[in-house]
């Protein structure tokens, strides 16, 4: 009995002229679902899809197997393997990151700055598995329509009468179901769709001397534009994590079924919130609030970037090299030509999309649409290094004023993106906690403008982070930092009022507290404003025509 | 009369004054509750485009200035609906949609919704203007509901009929396809029941009486046919929560033969 079952869901409708397929979501049935985090690639122009799928299955090898509903019978030329480090690449190119600058001392004049993003990439490992039956199928209603053998997996592409007939079918041939998931398969059987089923080739595995287990990417026409997660969502109670990496050729991606909100960009966050694990945990009860705050049902923007041959800006702060043409091919951009080297001409958009769902608040699956929308989008989160040297200058005394502000500024802004308490952090004020609240005017610093790419350099030595060097983006991570572009810096001496604070240790052992303390979000208030302006108005209305037929 | 009975009275004569205020409401609503990018330069434009083109024409043709009310409420609409990436196809969108209103007539009836024209026309001929069906959610049909009903109820306009002739059909459609035939759960159908786009459709563009049939009976055929088809538009051309709009641009130049069909005086506002 196979142990485990990777669900993949795809939706066909049945309407002659409508073909569709579908996401997915993969996990071991059984297992923890919250906050593992899969990941699609979607490349559409027209009514031409490629879907690449990252298998993210972290299990024992035998326990292996996939199912994914597809539109129609796909071709073997249709289905292919492509290279783990795609989604890494992507990942690393689009994630929320976190811009540094650093304070030009006050009574010399000099610049620093350094820039790291967010990394969510999943881990891949893998396994095979067991024979098929195909003789009982056809008593079943299934029917094989093809069977494939791409690299290390099998693939067998079935079609169904009955939910009951294909659920048998896969557990007699020791698939195993999850609770609920049987349930829905009706109504992708109904809507026509066929069922793409995948296991491990144990001896391809072997001879190919495969680590892990690849991405499967395939391709087809259909008018609809989506991707099914109802059928990951056997467990009820958990939520999920999907990133979407949309790559279209004229504009953004936006769920046409859900809202699609911004992530919060563009804030000062405290200096203390560099280090990786701060980031990661930073970044994750941003994200947190942000998608309770909007009811949970919502679709987060995370990244949006017109990356044609002809856009000079690809990016800003480039979080890791720029996407190469074979990249862009590995990941199904078909339109795009070469112009020697990994140049590529063409136009290309790319949307990153984080959606958060469970049964409850997803009912449908998500359908999307290609807008002609240019607007550029990131998730960017801005960290200020105090300026060094002494000051006891004019200008010295006033920066330290405005220190002061700036740092009580950065701890609400994080109080109001977290939930985390304020009060929890007051230490990163030093000295400065002592500074009045009302808002000060802040100078112009020179520099302090947008963040250009400079050739890497040394860090300034102040705390783990700040020494670190540039080291390439790992392709498999839990939620890290990496520093990716450094400009020429020094040693800088450490500002008055932080020469008692050793920032990564406090920083961490306060976060505990921080979470503990952390606020309950507000849950969203205008539906209520305006029901009750609207009951007002109609109550108003039916009072005014009573009256007003009393009277005439 | 006290001064403050004469200004509810004057308030009250005419539904535009509430569409305004609901229309505004929605927006205000959007910018600040569901996050929307609320650029005071394209709400500006949008409603100044609007109302510039209207005046024109009002001056143009010596007709009645109460006019600009219909030109700020279509400007409204597109304020909710239209999304663009350069704002002089905001301009166009607003020039097409007042102008529609003089130029594109039969029988001195305009045969196209102003705003489902301006909408429709921007998109075909710029390539850069969308709509968003998701922006709303799909949680605001209370909202919706007791809003769109205030507004019926107070104004008098007597256009329920359209709102629930479609209303009850494509959501009846619906049921069928998803629930009955699929074998999807309800609160599948509920989902797309409560799109905040089909809703807005529903109560505040198909049912202007200047576009619809005057007679009620060819009112209610008329709103299954745009319900039909935008059934049909949904589902075997995936145009989603967006098939209203194309579906209303479709059959309006039917509206005419509706009402040959059925006689009855052509709808006139309140001045």
């Amino acid at each position: 009995m196979i142990r485990s079952l990777i669900l993949t869901a795809a939706l066909l409708l049945t309407y002659s002229l409508s073909q569709a397929f579908c996401g997915f979501y993969v996990a071991p049935a059984g297992a923890e679902l919250t906050n593992k985090s899969s990941q699609v690639i979607i490349v559409r122009d027209g009514n031409h899809t490629v879907i690449t799928m990252a298998n993210d299955y972290q299990g024992s090898a035998q326990d292996f197997a996939m199912v994914v509903p597809v539109p129609e019978v796909l071709g073997e030329n249709d289905i292919r393997i492509v290279q783990q480090r795609i989604f890494g690449k992507l990942n690393d190119y689009t994630a929320p990151r976190m811009a540094e600058y650093y304070d030009p001392t006050p009574c010399q004049t000099r610049m620093y700055m350094s820039r790291a993003n967010a990394k969510m990439s999943a881990g891949s490992s893998f396994e095979d598995f067991a024979e098929i039956n195909e003789e009982e199928a056809t008593d079943l209603g299934v029917v094989v329509e093809a069977e494939y053998s791409v690299g290390e997996y099998d693939i067998l592409i079935l079609s169904a009468k009955e939910s009951s007939g294909l659920k048998t079918w896969l557990t007699q041939n020791n698939y195993s179901l999850p609770e609920g998931a049987s349930e829905v398969l009706q109504p992708y059987i109904n809507d026509g769709m066929k069922f793409f089923v995948v296991k491990v080739n144990l001896d391809n595995q072997q001879r190919g001397a495969f680590t892990n287990l690849r991405p499967l990417q395939i391709q087809f026409n259909s008018s609809k534009f989506m991707l099914p997660i109802r059928l990951g969502m056997a467990n009820a109670k958990s939520t999920q994590d999907l990133v979407v990496y949309a790559l279209t050729r004229n504009g953004r991606v936006e769920t046409v079924n859900y809202r699609t909100t911004k992530i919060p960009t563009d804030r000062d966050i405290p200096q203390f919130i560099k280090t990786k694990a701060m980031f990661g945990e930073f970044y994750e009860a941003l994200f947190e609030k942000t998608w309770e705050q909007e009811g949970k049902n919502s679709v987060m923007l995370e990244y949006a970037w017109d990356i044609s041959s002809q856009q000079p800006v690809k990016c800003d702060p480039c979080a890791t090299a720029p996407i190469y043409f074979s990249e862009m091919r590995e990941a199904g951009v078909w339109w795009i030509s070469p112009t020697g080297g990994e140049g590529y001409n063409g136009n290309l958009f790319v949307t990153r999309l984080h959606v958060r769902y469970g049964r409850e608040k997803f009912p449908q699956d998500l359908v999307f649409m290609a807008t002609p929308n240019q607007e550029h989008f990131q998730g960017r989160y801005v960290i200020h290094n105090p300026a060094g040297g002494t000051f006891d200058c004019e200008e010295g005394k006033k920066y330290l004023e405005m220190l002061g502000m700036r740092k009580r500024r950065e701890l609400d802004e994080l109080a109001a993106l977290t939930g985390w308490s304020a009060k929890t952090f007051k230490w990163y004020l030093g000295d400065a906690a002592d500074v009045p609240e009302e808002v000060i005017e802040l100078p112009q610093l020179p520099g302090g403008g947008e963040t250009i790419n400079r050739p890497t350099g040394k860090a300034p030595q102040r705390g783990k982070e700040a020494t670190a060097a540039v080291e390439p983006a790992p392709a498999e991570s839990e939620t890290a930092i990496t520093t990716t572009a450094t400009a020429e810096m020094t040693e800088l001496p450490i500002p008055a009022g932080l020469t008692n604070v050793d920032l990564d240790t406090s920083a961490e052992d306060f976060l505990a507290v921080a979470k503990a303390e952390a606020s309950a979000p507000a849950g969203p208030g205008g539906h209520w404003m305006l029901l009750g302006i609207a009951l007002v108005m109609f109550a108003g209305g039916i009072g005014y025509r009573a009256y007003h037929r009393k009277s005439t | 009369m006290p001064l403050w009975r004469q200004v509810i009275f004057a308030l009250q004569r005419d539904a535009r004054h509430f569409q305004i205020f609901y229309l505004s409401m929605f927006l205000v609503y959007g910018i600040f509750f569901l996050g929307w990018d609320g650029h005071l330069d394209r709400i500006g434009l949008t409603i100044g485009t609007c109302l510039g083109v209207q005046a024109a024409f009002i001056w143009r043709h010596k007709r009645r200035w109460t006019g600009l009310k219909s030109a700020l409420i279509s400007s409204l609409g597109l304020c909710l609906l239209l999304k663009t990436n350069g704002l002089e196809t905001i301009a166009i969108a607003g020039l097409l949609t007042i102008a529609s209103k003089f130029f594109v007539r039969i029988d001195g009836k305009h045969i196209f919704n102003p705003v489902n024209f301006g909408l429709i026309v921007t998109i075909l001929l710029t390539g850069d203007a969308w709509v968003s069906p998701g922006q709303w959610g799909s949680s605001a049909i209370a909202v919706y509901f007791m809003g769109a009903a205030a507004l019926l109820v107070l104004l008098k306009v007597g256009r329920i009929d359209t709102s629930l002739a479609f209303l009850l059909t494509y959501l009846g459609l619906e049921f069928g396809r998803t629930v009955l035939y699929l074998g999807w759960p309800v609160d599948h159908w509920l989902h797309m029941a409560t799109n905040g786009t089909v809703l807005l459709f529903t109560f505040f563009m198909i049912t202007d009486p200047m576009t619809t049939p005057n007679a009620r009976k060819a009112r209610v055929y008329w709103s299954v046919l745009v319900a039909v088809l935008t059934f049909v538009l949904a589902h075997a051309f995936h145009l989603q929560s967006s098939a209203p709009i194309w579906a209303l641009f479709i059959i309006s130049p039917l509206t005419i033969a509706f009402d040959k069909l059925f006689v009855q005086r052509k709808y006139e506002w309140a001045t």
